[in-house]
């Protein structure tokens, strides 16, 4: 029923972005038209192979590609409703980031480089998305960490590189602990499919302790790139990479890569039911809670830009693995919505941010002052991504934490009202005092570096248009939130699947 | 067949002698048609199963015999492509590094040596394999010239005595037994005294020979100090010569009393290998030493693996074992290539000397980061496999939560020494001469060996299954 070439879409979307990435690296720095016209075919191929498989999964088709590779876990690539989630949150995105790469770097050394493992970066972030069971995830999880890190100490500075070190010995670490997890599940069940309801229930019965351990284990793991509290502590310092690399690593790489995991995890491997069982979800939520409160309180502290909004990163990710670990279907919708809101919330405003300093050279939140009439338009696409994180609606945000609120609702976890109230008091009290800034102080000091680079934008239309995009599309995926094309009916979609079995 | 295998080398290295300008073109032809007469091999062992070939038309007992199973055609193609690729590199940067003219015919002998110790199962036939693979091994570490001179001599001492100690143990076996075939001898084995005494000999030589812990304190100035090519046949292939003798010994002679005796040492002296190892490799300061200390605490992984199965006799460890050999034969051939290749175009020996790398030589860079992935055990690569063959036996032995603590730490302490050398790697190059032009064939043949073992995820099934098929 299915041709035969549709077996290979999974393959085909990732390589659509690995090949020209190889091919790229070979490239001289002088080829630059070359280097962009393949670029951009890459996406476009790309959105155009995620198109045709959104619209078959719609309809309920289900994609399946495996290679041999260990005994009892083939290398598969699955395309379904959750991993669709992600691809196409991470190409829709790695179009606006090449986008703004392209005009951001333009005229800076290394580029064949840097490009090169930016499709590698995106290749093993859709790899992990449409990954159909554990071993291929480690797999895609490990290469993300390789492919990023070059990313990072792109710059070459020592700052730079201490703060690759300190990246690789947390990702790294985490990876190892991960595969010890993989590895144990693997002796206990095998590695199935990813399965709705999860596949573990059958072995509960005698091992409830190695169980217990593999999960703790696997969330270490997933919890290093998620940011989860203790393990977050590389996230403010990978600062200090070139801004489409922030914004990429905050919005969709890494960061999202860990919290995706967690939600297979919970959902796929574990499952609802067997979640109850080992009362697992209960630490987790705690600890999600916890790392949404320090975050903001962190974030409170900041004075540059970047640093505050990766602390904001850091509790608005746990988000995600709150709203998946109340297993509830409404707060699922509310933890896999936010999965791509603040994806587009946060990416809107690295853009923003990278615009500031390399327009104005502006890095401190207090250098802001006047900066909304000099540019008015990356002024207002901060000011809705930020509006967005603390959760006012008509943006996205709003839908987020709307359902997230339900959720605990259901649930009854009454406590998590006080957490989202106090988060959302903190969101606000960090962003506003910034777009306060921005719009109503006056400028007071010359700005530090500035440059004109258009004689018609308020900066390079390169840097401009994606951060335009995505604050449109972070007020569209808000105002129409009810149609048939948001992610929250996606969301909704996917959830119905996962918790239709009980 | 076998026989082939044997004879090609050593007439192309009395060729080479007799005629030194067409030498590289002869070792290039051997190796490649040694390649190909392998892979049959290989295809025919697993097909029928073990093939077994008496020489000269001798009867059992008194000839010379050779026997391949599915592990050692395996091993022999590993060295006969490992032996090609590193030919075509020597023959590409020649001239830059004045390699001697020795180098071709005793990389002849080395085939030789390594393919017979494959094939042999017979004790003294293994120890004239042993002896021939150390002097061949001490010449071509002695082609550096002088500074070399001092490691290569130590090397052959410790390489001599060593084999000493194997003989005396060989000799007392014989005194005893009066036959030294393996599979005769495991027949009549007694686990006296005796035994154990001839058995402890062999091991001491053994280790002393493959460079495991603690006897492994000749490796890194002697692997450090031979050219680029020789290191990485020396690192890839020569050490685990004795440790495949090892693995011999132990799995099929040793008796249940004496394996489950020595089995913890074992895996203790992985243990101290892997963790000395890694920390020496991360605190060295010269680029080869740093890549030969890896050596040390990667065959710390064998060690372990080899201690475990002892212990536990699960199926999963021999296929941790094998993988890791063949794993770090690759990754490591490609480390010494890359890595030299690295260092003879900016000059130097220091780690510092990378420096930069990324910008200036970036294919030699990546190679090594990628070889470097599989010492970590990244996945998909063949490390990847190895580790996680161990693991699985592992968790399934149960309540080994110290071992697999040993393992992470082991994991870390190899991605810190590697990624030590990325790192620098990453920083911004000094500017180089205008007329800065690195080689790039030698740097894609240094590649090549680490894309064969990150690959390996797509032909690991065939490859479990070979090693599957051994009763070692």
């Amino acid at each position: 029923m299915s041709p035969f070439w549709q077996q290979y879409l999974p393959l085909a979307i990732i390589l659509s972005s690995l090949l020209p990435g190889l091919i790229i690296f070979t490239l001289k720095e002088t080829q630059v038209k070359l280097r962009i016209s393949l670029n951009l075919f890459g996406v476009g191929v790309k959105l155009l192979l995620v198109l045709l498989m959104w619209q078959a999964v719609k309809a309920g088709q289900q994609f399946y590609f495996s290679l041999p590779f260990l005994p009892g876990a083939d290398l598969v690539l699955q395309g379904e409703a959750l991993s669709l989630l992600f691809v196409v949150l991470s190409s829709v995105l790695w179009l606006a980031t090449t986008i703004y790469a392209i005009g951001y770097l333009e005229q800076s050394p290394l580029r064949s480089r840097f490009f090169g493992y930016f499709s590698l970066c995106v290749s093993a972030t859709v790899g992990l998305a449409l990954a159909g069971n554990l071993v291929t995830f480690l797999l895609f999880y490990e290469l993300l960490t390789l492919a990023t890190f070059p990313l990072v100490v792109h710059r070459g500075t020592p700052e730079s590189l201490a703060a690759g070190r300190r990246y690789l010995a947390y990702t790294l670490s985490g990876g190892v602990i991960l595969m010890l997890g993989v590895a144990l599940l693997h002796s206990l069940v095998q590695s199935p499919l990813f399965t709705p309801g999860g596949y573990v229930a059958a072995a509960i019965s005698g091992n409830e302790g190695l169980l217990m351990l593999a999960f703790a284990l696997m969330i270490t793991g997933l919890g290093v790139k998620a940011a989860l509290l203790p393990l977050h502590g590389w996230l403010p310092q990978a600062m200090v990479a070139p801004a489409p690399v922030s914004a990429l690593l905050h919005a969709v790489a890494v960061v999202k890569a860990g919290a995706f995991g967690i939600i297979r995890l919970v959902y796929d491997v574990f499952g609802v039911e067997s979640m109850q069982a080992l009362q697992l979800a209960q630490p987790l939520m705690l600890l999600a809670a916890v790392t949404i409160l320090y975050g903001s309180w962190r974030a409170l502290a900041q004075q540059d830009i970047k640093r505050r909004l990766a602390y904001s990163t850091i509790s608005q990710v746990s988000y995600i693995t709150l709203g998946v670990a109340m297993l509830g279907p409404l707060a699922a919708v509310g933890g896999l919505v936010h999965l791509v809101h603040q994806g587009v919330m946060k990416i809107t405003l690295f853009f923003c941010a990278g615009n500031f300093a390399e327009t104005l050279g502006i890095h401190k939140i207090r250098e802001l002052n006047g900066a909304g009439r000099r540019m008015p338009v990356t002024a207002m696409a901060f000011t809705l991504g930020a509006l967005g994180m603390i959760g006012i609606p008509p943006t996205a945000g709003f839908i987020s934490k709307w359902y997230l609120g339900l959720g605990v609702a259901e649930v009854g976890q009454n406590w998590l009202i006080l957490v989202f109230a106090l988060s959302g008091l903190l969101n606000a009290a960090y962003f506003l005092p910034v777009v306060y800034r921005m719009w109503f102080l006056p400028q007071t000091v010359p700005w530090p570096a500035e440059q004109r680079l258009s004689n018609r934008f308020e900066t390079h239309w390169m840097l401009l248009l994606p951060a335009t995009f995505t604050a449109i599309l972070l007020l569209l995926m808000g105002l129409f939130a009810s149609t048939e094309l948001s992610p929250l009916s996606w969301a909704q979609l996917i959830v119905e699947r996962e918790f239709r079995h009980d | 067949m076998m026989v082939v295998l044997l004879v090609l080398p050593l007439l192309s290295a009395l060729f080479m002698l007799l005629w030194p300008r067409i030498a590289p073109l002869l070792a290039l032809l051997t190796a490649s048609v040694c390649s190909l007469v392998a892979l049959q091999l290989l295809l025919l062992v697993s097909q029928q199963g073990s093939q077994q070939v008496l020489l000269a038309g001798w009867p059992s007992g008194l000839a010379i015999s050779l026997e391949a199973n599915s592990l050692s055609s395996l091993l022999i193609l590993l060295t006969a492509l490992l032996q090609l690729l590193v030919g075509l590199y020597a023959f590409a940067t020649h001239r830059r590094d004045k390699l001697g003219a020795g180098f071709w015919p005793l990389s002849g002998m080395l085939q030789l040596g390594l393919t017979a110790l494959w094939l042999s199962r017979d004790l003294f036939n293994l120890y004239v394999c042993l002896e021939l693979l150390g002097i061949v091994a001490v010449a071509l570490v002695s082609l550096s010239g002088d500074k070399a001179i001092k490691p290569a001599l130590n090397y052959l001492l410790l390489s001599l005595f060593g084999s000493l100690c194997y003989l005396l143990g060989v000799a007392i076996l014989y005194g005893a037994y009066g036959v030294l075939d393996i599979t005769v001898l495991a027949s009549q084995w007694q686990a006296d005294l005796l035994s154990s005494t001839a058995l402890l000999l062999m091991t001491l030589g053994l280790m002393l020979k493959a460079a495991l812990w603690p006897l492994h304190g000749w490796l890194p100035a002697a692997h450090a100090a031979a050219p680029a090519p020789v290191s990485a046949l020396l690192s890839a292939l020569v050490v685990k010569g004795p440790l495949f003798i090892l693995c011999l010994l132990w799995l099929q002679l040793a008796g249940a009393t004496q394996v489950a005796a020595v089995a913890p040492w074992f895996a203790g002296c992985g243990l101290a290998a892997l963790l000395l190892g890694g920390v020496s490799a991360l605190r060295t300061p010269f680029a080869k030493n740093m890549v030969a200390y890896s050596t040390v605490a990667q065959l710390g992984y064998a060690m372990l693996a080899l201690g475990l199965l002892l212990r536990f006799n699960q199926p999963l460890f021999a296929a941790a074992l094998w993988l890791f050999v063949l794993a770090h034969a690759l990754a490591k051939a490609t480390c010494f290539l890359a890595v030299g290749e690295i260092t003879a175009t900016l000059g130097g020996k220091r780690i510092s000397t990378l420096k930069g790398a990324s910008q200036t030589m970036p294919l030699a860079m990546f190679a090594f980061a990628v070889a470097g992935g599989s010492l970590i055990g990244l996945p998909p690569s063949g490390g990847f496999l190895a580790k996680w063959a161990l693991l699985q036996g592992l968790w399934l032995q149960g309540g080994q939560l110290f071992w697999l603590l040993v393992i992470v730490l082991a994991t870390l302490l190899s991605a810190a020494y590697v990624f030590r050398a990325v790192v620098l790697a990453f920083n911004r190059a000094d500017p180089v001469a205008p007329d800065f032009a690195p080689r790039i064939l030698p740097q894609w043949l240094a590649l090549l060996p680490a894309l064969a073992v990150w690959a390996m995820a797509l032909y690991s099934e065939p490859l479990l299954q070979l090693l599957k098929q051994e009763g070692l």
